[in-house]
């Protein structure tokens, strides 16, 4: 600029002028720039560059999963005073998980809502959970005449209840859509989340056909006394905000041997958990010997996820 | 005089900036304005990346609202400039070919509108490196996404170059070669046509979504992108022939105004089409659009936009098929006006948002955009508006002569205008 | 807690006794097994429920099918035992026995574990599972699974009713 100031020395009074006014200007700019975008900068300021520049989560090395497992674990110890351990639980070789829920004695209590609520630590004031219980009219399978929002004594006349969650699909449209490959099938079945790769685009929410992905608008609230200590890296810590979500079949319990809590937390025993390819197991034999059945079974999405009426 | 290459490369950005940023009182204003705007823009997306998307008024049953909205719309806009490109390349229309560069840099805003429209979406804005190719985790060619990344992107480099080189050999004084702008200027027509199939297939392949699970909704974005893109374009001629010295013939605008009646006619019949199949087989197919048009379950939230927007449609085409619209009058910036909003519209509360309800499991749950999402929406425009009115400023400088420094006008030797 | 590879069912307790209303001098209730009255005042053998009864049972309400009281409850041995189908006694233990006679499918679905709640272990080599038996969720005297309370649903921004009428 000085040179042209130079140069153009002749006729310069005017365009002098307006240079100073423009670079005024400029100055002007960017400090309401600056001004304007400040909050961006009290976000970052609590986030922490080894988060920032992670690889994904099937990249990792051991050595830095182990890190990052024990920054995590060091940090959730602090935040809630608990003895928090959060750990990295791999699918189980030989294993393959399914699902399948009794429609015919589901009386819509809604305790499997609350034990998923409670056990995978979600934000509290949302009452968020993976499971939605839908109350159905008898007489059609038909989500239009269906309501989650519930409020009376049930199993009410005329109703049953039907409970959806992620239906962890052989056929995952949810996988598909991912840009970045932040979400994926393991190889027991199990869809999970890397929750430090999602950039939280949400269009495997706008594919999940069964409304079994939540996102976490704000960062989840769940105060310290209550907090699961168990925690795993693919499941149940608490998230931070502005990622994807999604059941995972509790696999820090379930890749354990453990049972699911929203089966352990079911009264009548509607839910039936466990390995397809172990021929003697209860799933097994509920698929075998009940007429079971899939939601949205003409999308070919392969749910894992079976429902099945006793009479 | 000799200028090497660089030097010369510099002093065209640099008279670039010196003219893009000079004017009279009314163009001070208006830079002004958009400023003031596109801050208050950036200071709601900054609050929203700090507090969490809940400053929006999106939840986990309408997961995309005003943002994907005005991306789809944005879109549409950038495929809109081709309708200048094929009548100036492909059938060698004098007139059209002297201000297609006005459809090129339109392209150009309008990408980066769309693009900001994402990224204002995005949770995690941070990660953005992670869609980075190699360095991050690009999943091409599967997710649609990547492919809508990979289109939009080329389509912004495709008329940064063609409108870069036209501009800077024009600046230069000298005669363009057609092998550098001519195959590309060919791809962008081809490309045009993909960013937006690109991205009605963003929606139309989800399965689990029945209004958007439509054979029809790449050929409906295109036909409502050939009203709404030259519709705009339109407009732009208009302020452009009355605020600056560049001459703008009546030819172009009137074969635009062609173009409009045909696409618009096209779009319509679409989305009648659209609704026959809906309305008269019923079925769980028609829930979102017996929502969207008469209000499901006592919800109406989208009543009001819809019919604003197939009125606005009309109305415009209606405007568009008077003989005054073929002349310079009110008629056709009305016109105009009418079918842009009436398709931001259609595209946006009227196609994304149904989309989401009722929900998969079929809850009613509505969805209005909230302050935030009306600031930084608002802001993305001003700030496009900003980039299409300095790209024009110095679009109008190159092709008129007036990009020349003060004193070397009058001196001798300027490289310019030789 | 759990032993890996075992299942185990919860069991009912032992053949039920009568309080008398009465402490002794440590402050325990008094209760006194069925044979006490029973040894000299035979059962009703038409008796469905308690209410119509004068002494004692009354409280017994509910409803079972067409069973009456001796259905289940064995006379020959003063009622310390449940009574088969064939006449057969079965220990208060082993009610599932008697439940299985008559809801067969029932019995079948939870050997299946399809049926009646569990916890524990999925994997038995992993650790053991225990689980209810009929009695814990289905009052024998009326047995249909009661009404209750859901727990709290949803409280998603904007869902207003249930979106439905």
């Amino acid at each position: 600029m000085s040179e042209s100031k130079k140069v153009s020395l002749p006729v310069l009074g005017e365009v002098d002028r307006r240079t100073a006014v423009k670079a005024g200007a400029a100055t002007l700019g960017l400090a309401a720039w600056a001004a304007a975008i400040k909050p961006w900068f009290e976000w970052t300021a609590e986030l922490n560059t080894d988060e920032f520049l992670q690889k994904h989560y099937r990249e990792l090395s051991p050595e830095q999963l182990q890190a990052i497992l024990n920054r995590l674990t060091d940090d959730a110890r602090k935040e809630t005073g608990k003895a928090v351990t959060v750990k990295d639980h791999k699918p189980l070789p030989g294993v393959s998980f399914a699902y399948a829920l009794n429609l015919s004695i589901c009386i819509g209590c809604r305790k499997c809502a609350e034990a998923c609520h409670v056990e995978n630590n979600h934000d509290r004031p949302s009452h968020q959970s993976y499971i939605r219980v839908f109350e159905m009219q008898k007489g059609g399978i038909d989500f239009e005449k269906g309501d989650a929002t519930y409020s009376h004594p049930v199993p009410a006349k005329d109703k049953y209840y039907m409970p959806v969650q992620c239906q962890q699909c052989e056929n995952p449209p949810c996988v598909t859509a991912c840009p970045i490959e932040a979400t994926w099938q393991e190889s027991d079945g199990i869809v999970v989340v890397d929750y430090y790769w999602c950039i939280g685009c949400r269009y495997c929410e706008a594919a999940c056909p069964y409304h079994a992905r939540r996102f976490n608008w704000e960062k989840p609230q769940v105060p310290a006394a209550e907090v699961n200590p168990n925690q795993s890296y693919l499941s149940n810590r608490v998230r931070p905000q502005g990622v994807m979500e999604k059941c995972t079949f509790c696999l820090h319990r379930t890749r354990e041997g453990r049972l699911p809590a929203c089966l352990e937390a079911c009264p009548t025993g509607a839910r039936v958990f466990g390995n397809v390819l172990d021929p003697d197991s209860e799933i097994r034999w509920v698929l075998e010997n009940k007429r079971v059945f899939v939601l949205k079974e003409e999308l070919g999405t392969k749910p894992r996820f079976y429902y099945f009426f006793d009479k | 005089m000799h200028y090497a290459g660089v030097t010369t490369y510099y002093r065209f950005l640099r008279r670039s900036l010196h003219v893009a940023t000079d004017g009279g009182w009314l163009f001070y204003a208006w830079m002004l304005v958009l400023t003031a705007v596109a801050l208050v823009g950036a200071n709601a997306w900054a609050v929203q990346v700090r507090d969490g998307m809940v400053r929006t008024n999106m939840t986990d049953h309408v997961s995309w609202g005003l943002y994907i909205a005005n991306f789809t719309f944005c879109v549409g806009l950038a495929a809109g400039g081709v309708m200048m490109v094929i009548p100036a390349y492909l059938y060698h229309d004098h007139d059209m070919h002297e201000v297609v560069i006005v459809g090129e840099v339109l392209a150009i805003a309008a990408i980066v509108m769309s693009t900001l429209s994402v990224v204002v979406d995005l949770g995690r804005p941070d990660r953005f490196w992670h869609l980075i190719p190699v360095i991050g985790k690009f999943n091409w060619p599967v997710s649609m996404l990547t492919w809508d990344i990979i289109v939009l992107n080329g389509y912004l480099f495709i008329n940064l170059h063609v409108v870069g080189y036209l501009l800077y050999t024009r600046f230069r004084g000298r005669t363009p070669d057609p092998r550098w702008y001519v195959p590309f200027v060919l791809l962008s027509i081809v490309w045009a046509i993909s960013i937006h199939t690109v991205t009605a297939f963003l929606y139309c392949g989800l399965g689990g979504r029945p209004f958007w699970n439509t054979a029809l909704l790449a050929p409906r974005f295109l036909a409502s992108a050939f009203v709404s893109g030259p519709a705009f374009i339109l407009l732009v001629l208009r302020v452009v022939r009355v605020g600056t010295d560049l001459p703008v013939n009546p030819g172009p605008s009137r074969l635009l105004v062609q173009i409009i009646r045909v696409a618009a006619v096209v779009n319509l019949l679409m989305l009648a089409s659209e609704l026959f199949t809906l309305f008269y087989a019923g079925g769980s197919h028609l829930a979102s659009a017996r929502y969207l048009f008469f209000g499901d379950h006592g919800k109406h939230g989208l009543v009001p936009w819809i019919w604003s927007a197939i009125a606005l449609n009309l109305i415009g085409t209606g405007l568009f098929f008077t003989p005054a619209a073929l002349e310079r009058g009110w008629v056709r910036p009305v016109a105009c006006a009418c079918v842009i909003v009436g398709i931001w519209i259609e595209k946006g509360m009227g196609l994304i948002i149904p989309g989401f309800i009722p929900s998969t499991l079929h809850e009613v749950v509505e969805y209005a955009p909230s302050l935030t999402e009306w600031k930084v929406t608002a802001g993305i425009w001003a700030f496009g508006l900003l980039l299409l009115t300095a790209m024009l400023k110095v679009t109008v400088a190159v092709f008129t002569n007036q990009m020349a420094e003060p004193v070397e006008a009058a001196g001798p030797g300027p490289t310019t205008g030789s | 807690m759990s032993v890996a590879g075992v299942e185990v069912v919860r069991k009912p307790a032992g053949p039920p006794v009568v309080p008398t209303g009465t402490v002794d001098e440590k402050g325990r209730p008094v209760t006194i097994a069925c044979a006490t009255c029973h040894a000299t005042k035979p059962a009703n053998p038409d008796a469905r429920v308690g209410r119509p009864l004068v002494m004692f049972h009354q409280g017994l309400g509910g409803q079972h099918g067409n069973l009456s009281c001796a259905s289940c409850h064995n006379p020959a041995d003063g009622y310390a035992s449940l009574r088969l189908a064939d006449g057969k006694g079965v220990p208060y233990t082993d009610v599932m026995t008697l439940c299985a006679q008559c809801h067969g499918p029932q019995y079948r679905d939870y050997q299946h574990g399809a049926h009646g709640g569990m916890t524990g272990h999925w994997d038995l080599t992993k650790g053991g599972r225990a689980r209810n038996n009929c009695v814990d969720c289905h009052a024998p005297h009326a047995p249909k699974y009661p009404t209750v309370f859901p727990a709290f649903g949803p409280n998603d921004r904007f869902q207003t009713g249930g979106g439905h009428e």
